[in-house]
């Protein structure tokens, strides 16, 4: 791609630009948890992928805040929520998601946290390469 | 109906699931989403839309250009991609100063500024920015736009993402591109901020 730089190059506009954002009324990190860098990247990858066009994506987005805007209020404000709902929407109105399949892989997701045993103390190496 | 408000563990979860959902059908890879999350967190940036402005400021046939068609001028600087294919670059002068927003949902030219920051996407700015634009850029961001100055606010759409070309700061004339770049901010490519001072 035409804008990528040298690691130099990119180390100082990068260290130029947290220079510029510091100090911003409010945070102004794009990002605030994981999860949404890793929803942001996926809706842009399944465009990539032929999924849909990025206009349907925007029309879906719009939808979301809309339906929030005239809502109580009773929900936060999350942008990437909007954004989640919006990628969900497209895909299972392409047929590419059920709803069920993700509510069911989600609840698998929950039943096995990532630190599943952590709490056990391991008192024996995990391996041993015996000597020879 | 309650509204069931779901916990930040219940988002990731949810979206981890969907990643494997994906990944499993074929539609998209690991290592794709890996490199698109890196892109667009480290690599597409404002230093992008800098260099631009900077050029701009230098280069006045390079300014009328990228005023006529922003999109094939940062073409010829190989900036370019999703979000940027319809940018029109609205230039500040001493009479008028321009700010953007998107008053439906978040659009933005992401191949010169990168990804918006949250204030940008939220419900306030955008209702705010349209009704009150003077009182919000002096009031949420320290920046006074004297009364002899005329605002416009420009409403991005996916059809069309503006942004700002900011006036060049005086005591500039000396300055190289790279040089200006560095006094190129965000903000002012938002038209919520002047550029940084030499």
């Amino acid at each position: 791609m035409g804008y990528r730089q040298d690691a130099t190059e990119l180390g100082d506009a990068r260290r130029r630009v947290e220079a510029l954002v510091s100090g911003m009324p409010g945070e102004s990190a794009p990002f605030e948890q994981p999860w949404e860098l890793r929803a942001f990247a996926m809706a842009v990858a399944a465009y990539h992928a032929g999924q849909y066009e990025w206009s349907e994506f925007q029309l879906s987005l719009i939808d979301s805040i809309k339906r929030w805007e005239a809502g109580d209020g009773g929900e936060p404000w999350s942008y990437y929520e909007h954004w989640l709902t919006a990628l969900e929407t497209v895909l299972a109105g392409n047929g590419a998601l059920s709803d069920a399949d993700l509510d069911d892989a989600t609840k698998a997701v929950l039943a096995t946290p990532p630190n599943k045993g952590h709490h056990e103390a391991h008192r024996e190496p995990v391996a041993v390469d015996p000597a020879r | 109906m309650t509204v069931h408000i779901r916990t930040q563990e219940e988002i990731a979860a949810r979206v981890k699931a969907l990643e494997a959902l994906m990944i499993e059908k074929g539609i998209m890879t690991t290592a794709a989403i890996d490199r698109l999350a890196e892109i667009y967190e480290n690599e597409v940036g404002p230093q992008l839309g800098a260099a631009v402005v900077a050029k701009a400021w230098t280069d006045p046939e390079f300014k009328a250009r990228l005023v006529a068609n922003a999109t094939a001028a940062c073409a010829e600087m190989g900036i370019g991609g999703l979000q940027g294919e319809d940018m029109v670059a609205v230039e500040n002068t001493d009479t008028v100063h321009n700010v953007i927003t998107c008053t439906l949902c978040s659009c933005y030219p992401w191949p010169v500024l990168g990804l918006p920051p949250n204030w940008y996407k939220g419900p306030e700015y955008r209702a705010r920015i349209v009704r009150e634009p003077r009182k919000v850029l002096r009031e949420d961001f320290g920046f006074d736009v004297p009364d002899s100055v005329e605002v416009r606010v420009w409403d991005s759409s996916s059809e069309m993402r503006y942004w700002v070309i900011p006036v060049r700061p005086a005591g500039t004339e000396g300055l190289d591109e790279k040089a200006l770049a560095a006094l190129v901010t965000r903000d002012s490519m938002i038209g919520t901020g002047a550029p940084k001072a030499p």
